[in-house]
């Protein structure tokens, strides 16, 4: 198990500042979908390193982004699958946060 | 002309991965792209095994994303962290020798001028303070008084983070470090000061806390490079591992040490000025600085 940045999607599209992708040091890996108007992370790029999350709470100050065990998501963003073509991530099943899984 | 190499050939197509055709359909080749809309196309670098939370790694990120043509730029680094990123770009990256660079960038620089003698090619150079300022010292200087036209980017981390903490000239005096436990003794080199006494047209000294500005810089650098000689950016990219820095601190860290000793200046001179403006009417001003 390890930590992975995980955007709250309902947060980040009430402002969608877009500063964290221009912040984190990993190219491809905070994504923008502009239809939804919210940034979001392929998880298999994302080193954990926090930046985004103290970018998004001390600069953007929204409060969006939090470190998540990997297994607390369900369908995470994968760049190795996905690729990157926005078109076709639309037919990607949701991102879902499971409830706390049992340590 | 370089686009039609980078189209894929349809008898092809099922061959090439995923990355390659994404890069062709929704890279920024051909079409400069904007700090503003990262995260909506695809970048030139893949994945690479630089730390987490690396400044070095996000100035390369930007640096990228500055860079006027990048179907027309030829990269030159050697042994040190930022060569693990470049070297995963899908622009060709030339490994020079360590302390070789700038030597093997004007060869290459001239030789792109007499094979095309219509295109410009642009040469940049990335390499850490370690590769440019100790062993590569020489070969720099003198790239600068020859005025060979091409882009010199230190990646300053002021320590030799590749081979595990020893002091560079950069590293400021009394810094102590795993291999220079008494701290080091001397002052930090003064390679904008050398860089000035070269007549070099256009020198900066940035960090990574302003990534519209890191995009800016390179482009302007890049530009007047292919024109009026050579040009220099020494970006303070700090080494969280060597410096013990926890990664989210990192901005922070670079916004302080901008704050105290690593503020933004930009040099440029007449020629430059009037160069960039020639090009480009509205943007040529200088980018705001603090000093100078
Ligand atoms: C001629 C030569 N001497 C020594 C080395 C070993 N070496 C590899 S990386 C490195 C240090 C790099 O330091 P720096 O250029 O500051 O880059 P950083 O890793 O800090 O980004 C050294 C000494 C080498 N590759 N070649
Ligand atoms: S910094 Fe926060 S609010 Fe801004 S785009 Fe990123 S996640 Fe959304
Ligand atoms: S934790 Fe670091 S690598 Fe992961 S998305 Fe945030 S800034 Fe990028
Ligand atoms: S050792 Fe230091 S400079 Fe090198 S990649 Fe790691 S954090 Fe960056």
């Amino acid at each position: 198990m390890y930590l992975v940045a995980h955007v709250d999607t309902s947060i980040c599209s009430e402002t969608a500042c877009k500063l964290c992708t221009q912040f984190c040091p990993e190219t491809n890996t905070i994504l923008y979908d502009n239809d939804k108007k919210t940034a979001f992370v392929a998880v298999d790029r994302c080193k954990a390193c926090e930046i985004c999350v103290s970018i998004c709470d001390t600069m953007a100050k929204h409060h969006a982004i939090k470190m998540i065990m990997i297994t607390e998501l369900e369908n995470p963003f994968e760049m190795n699958k996905a690729g990157f073509n926005p078109a076709k991530w639309k037919e990607l099943p949701e991102t879902v946060v499971l409830e706390k899984v049992a340590k | 002309m370089s686009m039609d190499n980078l189209k894929i050939s349809p008898a092809l197509e099922k061959y090439m991965t995923k990355e390659y055709r994404d890069l062709v359909e929704r890279g920024p080749y051909g079409k400069q792209k904007k700090v503003s809309e990262m995260g909506t196309f695809k970048e030139i670098i893949e994945e690479h095994p630089m730390c987490a939370g690396c400044a070095m790694t996000l100035f390369i990120r930007l640096t990228m994303i500055g860079l006027p043509n990048p179907e027309h730029t030829i990269l030159v680094g050697t042994a040190g962290c930022g060569r693990l990123a470049l070297s995963q770009t899908s622009i060709p990256f030339i490994y020079g020798n360590y302390g070789d660079t700038n030597a093997v960038a004007s060869g290459l620089k001239r030789g792109l001028e007499m094979r095309f003698p219509e295109q410009p090619k642009d040469v940049v150079v990335m390499a850490g303070d370690g590769g440019l300022a100790d062993i590569g010292f020489s070969t720099v200087l003198h790239s600068w008084f020859r005025k060979e036209k091409f882009t010199t980017i230190m990646l300053d981390n002021e320590v030799y983070g590749n081979t595990g903490g020893q002091e560079s000239g950069m590293t400021e005096r009394g810094a102590i470090l795993k291999m220079a436990p008494k701290g080091k003794k001397y002052e930090k080199m003064d390679m904008l000061g050398l860089a000035k006494t070269a007549n070099v047209p256009y020198i900066v000294r940035m960090t990574v806390t302003n990534p519209t500005r890191v995009a800016s810089v390179v482009r302007k650098a890049v530009l007047i490079a292919r024109e009026i000689g050579p040009t220099f950016i020494q970006a303070y990219t700090s080494c969280n591992i060597e410096y013990a820095i926890p990664t989210p601190k990192v901005i922070d860290d670079a916004k302080s040490l901008e704050a105290e000793r690593y503020g933004f200046q930009e040099f440029i001179s007449d020629e430059a000025k009037a160069f960039l403006e020639s090009i480009e009417p509205k943007k040529a001003k200088a980018t705001k600085s603090t000093e100078d």
